[in-house]
């Protein structure tokens, strides 16, 4: 019988030169013990000597063009490669050192979406699309230089509204927990994002964050209640910069009730960071 | 305001580096023929990304394109 070995969630842009750039020395001491913490992390992990690793992240409007935009997708195939971009800024340049291909669990994905159809998820897939750093950021700081497990990158549409509920995606992290619980793997998992950044996604206002709703949301994971996470609405997650935070509520729903730990929270003018773990029976 | 138009313009500023030359170098060139309102149009020959932005532009569009990119 499968089993969720692993549950953790953290920021994803992790790179102390951006941070240094955003927010001066500041930045780059929070976002070192950030990234420790998240190393620490991948080393457990890693000792649960995993089958595969779930990764629920958001595109920034990279891989999916306004072409399509899926609310739900998961990468199938075999591989999956890091985005390049040319002339990289920003968060972009963070993926330049990063190794271009990755391994993935084709079985586990191809459950995950041929059984979620079945349950009633109309879930979008891929076979081409690549992943940024919202995807390679946290797993390459958790690897450092040990190999990576076979992944399953999962993309929650968290930017371009209408975007899925909370609920809806806490329920297909339950699915994704009874796909696992179904098979013969050791699995973790983590979502990427956060926490609040980039309110209302208007450039007037980055630098803003929203420590009190973080500290909220924070509460509610260490106490396991997530049904006040359930009842979040969308719109909030907007005006407080929380719109990765549907990521999180994936993983929520595959490890509910668990308990959060908190591993590092540090407030900075662009982003409150944080890298949470759960604890798992 | 068409978030479409504006949002798979600035996209296309991203990922087609040959169109973003063109636009580098004519931005009104490059830009005609595309179902623009008159303030996008504006907004994107002044290279004023908060406008844009503010005109439906996606944050992380207007912070991540090459050469353009508000910070």
């Amino acid at each position: 019988m499968g089993k969720i070995v692993f549950a953790g969630a953290m920021s994803h842009v992790l790179d102390p030169d951006y941070y240094q750039r955003a927010c001066g020395d500041d930045g780059r001491q929070k976002v070192t013990a950030c990234m420790a913490e998240i190393a620490r992390m991948g080393e457990r992990f890693t000792a649960t000597r995993p089958d595969a690793l779930i990764v629920v992240a958001d595109d920034h409007l990279n891989a999916f063009s306004f072409n399509a935009v899926p609310a739900l997708c998961v990468r199938i195939g075999r591989t999956v490669q890091r985005m390049k971009q040319d002339h990289a800024e920003a968060f972009d340049a963070v993926l330049d050192h990063m190794p271009e291909e990755y391994p993935l669990h084709e079985d586990l994905a191809n459950q995950i979406l041929e059984k979620g159809l079945d349950a009633g998820f109309d879930l979008a897939m891929s076979w081409e699309a690549p992943v940024d750093h919202a995807f390679l950021s946290p797993v390459n700081t958790m690897h450092g230089t040990r190999p990576i497990p076979p992944l399953v990158p999962i993309w929650v549409n968290s930017f371009v509204a209408p975007q899925p509920t909370p609920r809806r995606c806490f329920d297909f992290g339950r699915h994704i927990a009874r796909v696992v619980a179904a098979g013969p793997w050791k699995v973790g998992i983590i979502a990427t994002g956060g926490l609040s950044h980039f309110p209302e996604l208007s450039l007037l206002r980055v630098g803003e964050t929203d420590t009190v709703f973080d500290r909220k949301l924070i509460h509610w994971m260490e106490a396991g209640k997530h049904e006040p996470l359930r009842n979040l609405g969308v719109d909030e997650l907007h005006k407080t910069g929380e719109h990765e935070f549907l990521n999180w509520m994936v993983l929520l729903g595959a490890v509910t009730p668990a308990r959060a730990q908190v591993r590092y929270f540090g407030e900075l003018p662009r982003i409150n960071l944080a890298a949470v773990e759960w604890s798992l029976s | 305001m068409s978030r479409y138009a504006v949002n798979s313009l600035l996209y296309r500023l991203k990922k087609d580096q040959d169109f973003r030359a063109r636009f580098e170098t004519d931005a009104r060139a490059a830009l005609a023929g595309l179902d623009l309102t008159d303030a996008e149009r504006a907004a994107f020959e002044a290279r004023d990304m908060r406008k844009i932005n503010e005109l439906g532009g996606y944050l992380h569009l207007v912070m991540s394109v090459p050469g353009l990119a508000a910070h």
